[in-house]
C-alpha cells in the first residue's frame, strides 16, 4: 500500500515542476509542496479534455498524458475520460485512460472502471481493478468484490487489497472465502477491516494457513487503534500466538513490540511483551 | 540359440512319441485338411448333417471358471451345485467343453469335471499351446498349436489317446457331436473327421470367416464374424444358404470381438482385448435363426452396453463397479464377471441385475458356459435409457472416453429434457475429459429441449471463491435457445456476453444469438458490450461478435444504433474485422428515411 501512494505523488512532483518550468503544460498543475499525503490542487483540465474529444489516437493519447501528469487534481476530467472509455477506445489506449481514471482517484471514474474489471483481456482487468482500489466509491467496492471470483490470481490478489484499502467492511466474508481459496492478499485486508469476531476467525486460521500469510492481518489488527478495535479483541488475538509457543511466534511477536507506538495500550503491551518471554526459546 | 533349438527339436520329437501312445498303429492321414478338395456342393456335410439328425452336443455344465491367483481354477455354478477350486500351471486359458474344463501348463493339457474340478486325466504336450477343445460326453477334441501347423488330439474320458492328427494347416477350435469331431481350419472350412476312423467324412465350405465350432444350447454352430447353424441347411452353406445369423453392424465402443479367432491363443490373464467384447447367443426354431431375446451386448471396461440384434438400437447401458474381464450371453440375458470376482448376470430387456454370485476373491480371467441356464428377471426394469446414459457418461474415467463419446451421441438423439442438462452438466465439469466438453457442446447446440435446464445454467457462472471453475456452455447453448425463439433467453444471454470467462467461441455464438431473439431490454449490454469490444476485441471470434451485437442492435432500435455502429465504423481504433462486418451491415441494412420525407416517393409509388 506504500508503493501506490508515494511514488506516484513523487513523479507528479518531478514532472509538475518540469512542465512549470517549460510552461508547456496544457494543464495549469499547482505547485506541489507536500506531495505524500496531500492531495493535488486542482487543474484546469480544459484543454486536456479538449484532446480527449478530439476523436485523433496521437491528441488522446497526448490528452491522457497530461491528465495522469496532473494527478488527482485533475478529478475534474475523470467524467471525460469515463465517457472516452464508454465509447470505446483500442487497447493501449483503453488500458492508458484506465490507468488515467486511476490516477485522477475520482469516484466518478468507478463505474466504467467496474465495466473494464471484467474485460476479456487479462492485462485490462488487472488495471480496472488497481484504478478502482484509487477511484473507490460504493461502484468500486461491489467490483472488487466480484474481480475476488476472478479466474485470474493477480486480479483476485489485487482486488482483495483493493478491499482492504476501501475499507470495504461488508466484503470481509468474501475475503475469508478469498483467503481460504489461497487468495493471501486477503489476509491483510481482513486485518484492516475485521471486528473483534472475524479478527478471532482470522486468528483461528493459525496452523492452517502458512504462518506469514496469517500474521499478514494479525499485525494491521495489533496496530490499529483501539476506537476501531478493542484491546480485549487485540489481547486475545496475542493470546492465540503464545500459544503456539513457536520461533516464528516469538520473532513475529518481538517485532511488533519493536514497533508498537509509545501510544499504544498499556494492555497490548504487557500482553506483547508477556508473549514474547513465554515464546521464548520455543520450537523452530 | 542352437542349444535352444536342438532342445525344441528334441521336445517334439518326445511330443509326437508321447501323443502317439495308445494310437501307434494309427495311420490316418488320407485327404484329411487337403487343399485339392473341390467343394462337393454340400453333398458330403449333408450326409454327416443326416447321420447325425437326432444327436444334439453333449449337455453342458453352467458354469464360470475363473483364473486366479498363482495357476488356481475356480468352478462357480451358474445353477445349482458348489463352487470348487483346483490347482494347475496355466499357460492358456482354460476352456469348458460340455462336461469338462480343459486346463494347460506346465507341459500338459488336463481335463477337469466340470462339476467337482476333480482331475479327469492328463497328456503330455511339450508345451504346445492349447487353441480350443470340444467334448461330446465321450471324447475330447483338442486343438494344439504346432508352429505353422496344429495337431488334432482325440481322447477318451479315460486319458487315452484315441486320435492323434497333424497338419501344416491352421486349425480352430474343435467341438464334437455324437463322435464326429467338427474342426474349422484355414478360416473357410469345417472338416467333419470320424473320430473312431480319423477319416474325414463331410466338409463345407462357410462363407464368413470361420475358426470355431461351438455347441450352444444344444445346437452345433460354425463361426466366428457370424453364427453359421448345423441344420439341414448346412449343405447350401457355400452358396450362402447357411442357416447365419450375425450381428449388426453398428459403432461400438472400441472394437470388440463376438468370438476370439479359435486359431489364436488365448492367455489365462485377461488383456485389454477382454475388456472390449461382443456377447450374443444365437437361438431359434428350425425355420428361423436369430438372436436371443433380441439383443446382443458390448463390454467396455465398466460399461455393458445392450443392443437391440435387428438394427443394433442401443437399449440399455450399465455402469458397474469394476471391470468385466469375461462373460457370455445366455438366455434371457448376458452373465458377467468382473475383475474383482463378482458375476453378474444382466436382464436381456432392461439391463438391470438379475442374480449376483461371488467367486470370493478377485480374478484375473474367467470364461463362461451358459447351456440351460435363463437369466432370471429382475426386480425393477431400471431407470430411464437417459439415466443410465447420464449415469454412464459422469464417471470421470479416461479410460471410458470413446464408450462415453459413443453414448453422447446416443444421449443427443433422446427426445428427453434430461438429456439436455446431462450434456449441460458435462459440458459444464472441469473434471470432463476435453473430447467429450467438445461432443457435449456440439451435441447441446442441436437440442430443442429442456430450455429450462438451459435458461438455468446460463444463470450460473465461473466463479473462483465458490469452485465453479467451467464456465456453462453459454455458446451452444445461445444456439439452441435462438433455434427455439425462446422469449426469456436474451435477458440471460445477454448478461453473458459481458462475462470475461466463456470462451471466445461462446461470446460470437452468444452474439449471434442476440442477433436474432436480443430486444430492447437487452440494449444496455449490447452497447455496452459494443463500445468495450470494438476497439479491443482480443481475437476475431470476439470482433466478430462485436459485428453480430451490431446487427442486434440496428435490427432492435436502428434509429438509436446506426449513429454508434456508423461512428465505430469511422473510428480507426475500432479492430479491422469488426470494422468490416460492421461496413457490411450498414451496407445491407440502408438507413430508412425519415417518415415526413418519402412523401414524394410514395407518391410516385402510388402512381
Amino acid at each position: 500500500m506504500r508503493a501506490p501512494t508515494s511514488f506516484p505523488a513523487l513523479r507528479r512532483v518531478a514532472l509538475a515542476l518540469a512542465l512549470t518550468c517549460a510552461g508547456e503544460s496544457s494543464v495549469s498543475a499547482q505547485p506541489a509542496k507536500a506531495p505524500a499525503a496531500k492531495p493535488a490542487g486542482k487543474v484546469d483540465v480544459g484543454p486536456a479534455v479538449q484532446k480527449l474529444k478530439s476523436g485523433d489516437e496521437a491528441q488522446i493519447r497526448a490528452g491522457l498524458d497530461d491528465l495522469r501528469i496532473a494527478g488527482s487534481g485533475a478529478s475534474g476530467a475523470a467524467p471525460a475520460v469515463a465517457e472516452l472509455l464508454a465509447r470505446g477506445l483500442s487497447e493501449p489506449l483503453a488500458q492508458q485512460a484506465i490507468d488515467t481514471l486511476g490516477d485522477l482517484e475520482s469516484p466518478e471514474g468507478s463505474a466504467v472502471l467496474a465495466q473494464y474489471a471484467a474485460h476479456r483481456t487479462v492485462a485490462i482487468r488487472r488495471s480496472a481493478v488497481k484504478a478502482l482500489t484509487r477511484t473507490k466509491g460504493p461502484a468500486a467496492a461491489a467490483a472488487l468484490r466480484k474481480a475476488l471470483g476472478d479466474a485470474d490470481a493477480q486480479v483476485r490478489g489485487n482486488a482483495a487489497s483493493g478491499l482492504g484499502a476501501l475499507k470495504a467492511k461488508d466484503a470481509v466474508p468474501d475475503l475469508f472465502a478469498a483467503l481460504d481459496h489461497k487468495v493471501n492478499e486477503a489476509a491483510a485486508s481482513i486485518g484492516q477491516l475485521c471486528n473483534a469476531e472475524q479478527c478471532d476467525q482470522l486468528a483461528g486460521k493459525l496452523g492452517k494457513l502458512p504462518f506469514d500469510v496469517v500474521t499478514g492481518g494479525l499485525e494491521p489488527v495489533l496496530f490499529r487503534p483501539a476506537s476501531d478495535i478493542s484491546d480485549d479483541a487485540k489481547i486475545k488475538l496475542i493470546g492465540r500466538l503464545r500459544e503456539l509457543g513457536t520461533g516464528e511466534a516469538n520473532r513475529f511477536l518481538k517485532d511488533v513490540e519493536k514497533r508498537l507506538p509509545k501510544e499504544a495500550s498499556p494492555r497490548v503491551r504487557q500482553a506483547v511483551e508477556q508473549a514474547v518471554k513465554a515464546t521464548t526459546g520455543g520450537s523452530q | 540359440m542352437k542349444t535352444s533349438a536342438k532342445m525344441t527339436i528334441t521336445a517334439a520329437l518326445g511330443l509326437a512319441s508321447a501323443l502317439s501312445q495308445g494310437c501307434a498303429g494309427d495311420s490316418s492321414r488320407p485327404k484329411t485338411f487337403s487343399t485339392d478338395w473341390l467343394d462337393d456342393g454340400g453333398r458330403s456335410i449333408s450326409e454327416v448333417q443326416a447321420r447325425l439328425r437326432g444327436v444334439r452336443p453333449s449337455v453342458s455344465t453352467d458354469l464360470v471358471v475363473s483364473v486366479a491367483g498363482n495357476d488356481k481354477i475356480i468352478g462357480t455354478p451358474l445353477g445349482e451345485g458348489a463352487q470348487w477350486t483346483a490347482t494347475h500351471a496355466l499357460d492358456a486359458r482354460p476352456i469348458i467343453a460340455g462336461g469338462v474344463v480343459v486346463v494347460s501348463g506346465g507341459n500338459e493339457v488336463a481335463a477337469l469335471d466340470a462339476a467337482s474340478g476333480k482331475k479327469l486325466w492328463s497328456r503330455p504336450t511339450g508345451g504346445l499351446p492349447l487353441l480350443g477343445a470340444g467334448d461330446d460326453g465321450n471324447v475330447t477334441a483338442l486343438s494344439l498349436s504346432r508352429g505353422a501347423g496344429s495337431t488334432l488330439l482325440v481322447v477318451g474320458r479315460d486319458g487315452s489317446v484315441k486320435r492323434q492328427l497333424e497338419t501344416d494347416k491352421a486349425i480352430g477350435d474343435p467341438e464334437v457331436v455324437g463322435g464326429v469331431v467338427f474342426v474349422p481350419w484355414a478360416n473357410q472350412y469345417v472338416s467333419a473327421i470320424d473320430a473312431a476312423s480319423g477319416d474325414e467324412i463331410g466338409r463345407v465350405t462357410i462363407r464368413d470367416k470361420v475358426s470355431r465350432a461351438l455347441a450352444i444350447g444344444g445346437t452345433l454352430y460354425f463361426g466366428e464374424l457370424a453364427y453359421v447353424r448345423f441344420d439341414d441347411k448346412i449343405g447350401q452353406a457355400s452358396r450362402g444358404g447357411a442357416s447365419r445369423v450375425a450381428l449388426p453392424s453398428r459403432e461400438l465402443p472400441g472394437t470388440p470381438r463376438l468370438l476370439v479367432p479359435g486359431t489364436e491363443k488365448v492367455p489365462p490373464a485377461a488383456n485389454a482385448r477382454d475388456r472390449d467384447r461382443l456377447f450374443g447367443r444365437p437361438s431359434g426354431d428350425a425355420a428361423t435363426l436369430g438372436i436371443d431375446s433380441n439383443r446382443f451386448y458390448a463390454s467396455y471396461y465398466r460399461l455393458i452396453f445392450g443392443f437391440e440384434s435387428q438394427r443394433g438400437h442401443l437399449a440399455w447401458v450399465r455402469t458397474h463397479a469394476h471391470d468385466f474381464i469375461g462373460g457370455d450371453a445366455v438366455v434371457g440375458g448376458v452373465v458377467l464377471c468382473d475383475d474383482q470376482g463378482k458375476i453378474v448376470v444382466l436382464d436381456a430387456q432392461t439391463g438391470q441385475v438379475a442374480m449376483e454370485r461371488p467367486i470370493g476373491e478377485p480374478i484375473k480371467s474367467c470364461v463362461v458356459q451358459a447351456d440351460s441356464f435363463q437369466a432370471p428377471k429382475p426386480a425393477s426394469p431400471g431407470p430411464s435409457l437417459g439415466q443410465q446414459i447420464t449415469d454412464a457418461v459422469t464417471v470421470r474415467e479416461a479410460t471410458l472416453a470413446t464408450a462415453q463419446r459413443l453414448l453422447l451421441r446416443e444421449l443427443a438423439t433422446l427426445e428427453d429434457e434430461a438429456a439436455t442438462k446431462t450434456l449441460i452438466d458435462i459440458a459444464s465439469d472441469t473434471r470432463s475429459v476435453p473430447v467429450l466438453v467438445a461432443d457435449a457442446r456440439a451435441a447441446l447446440a442441436t437440442r430443442r429441449n429442456g430450455a429450462s435446464h438451459m435458461l438455468a445454467a446460463l444463470g450460473k457462472h465461473y466463479d473462483y471463491l465458490h469452485d465453479v471453475l467451467r464456465s456453462p456452455p453459454v455458446g451452444p447453448i445461445a444456439d439452441a435457445l435462438a433455434a427455439m425463439k425462446d422469449p426469456n433467453a436474451a435477458p440471460l444471454i445477454a448478461t453473458r456476453l459481458l462475462d470475461p470467462q466463456i470462451t471466445d467461441d461462446d461470446v460470437k455464438r452468444a452474439a449471434a444469438a442476440l442477433a436474432l431473439i436480443g430486444t430492447e431490454k437487452e440494449m444496455p449490454q449490447l452497447k455496452q458490450f459494443f463500445a468495450m469490444y470494438r476497439g479491443t476485441a482480443p481475437t476475431d471470434e470476439v470482433a466478430v461478435a462485436v459485428g453480430s451485437v451490431g446487427e442486434a442492435m440496428l435490427r432492435i432500435n436502428a434509429k438509436e444504433a446506426r449513429p454508434l455502429v456508423e461512428a465505430a465504423v469511422k473510428d480507426t481504433m475500432t479492430v479491422p474485422v469488426a470494422r468490416a462486418r460492421l461496413e457490411a451491415l450498414l451496407a445491407a441494412t440502408p438507413d430508412k428515411p425519415a417518415a415526413d420525407k418519402p412523401a414524394a416517393d410514395k407518391s410516385a409509388t402510388k402512381k
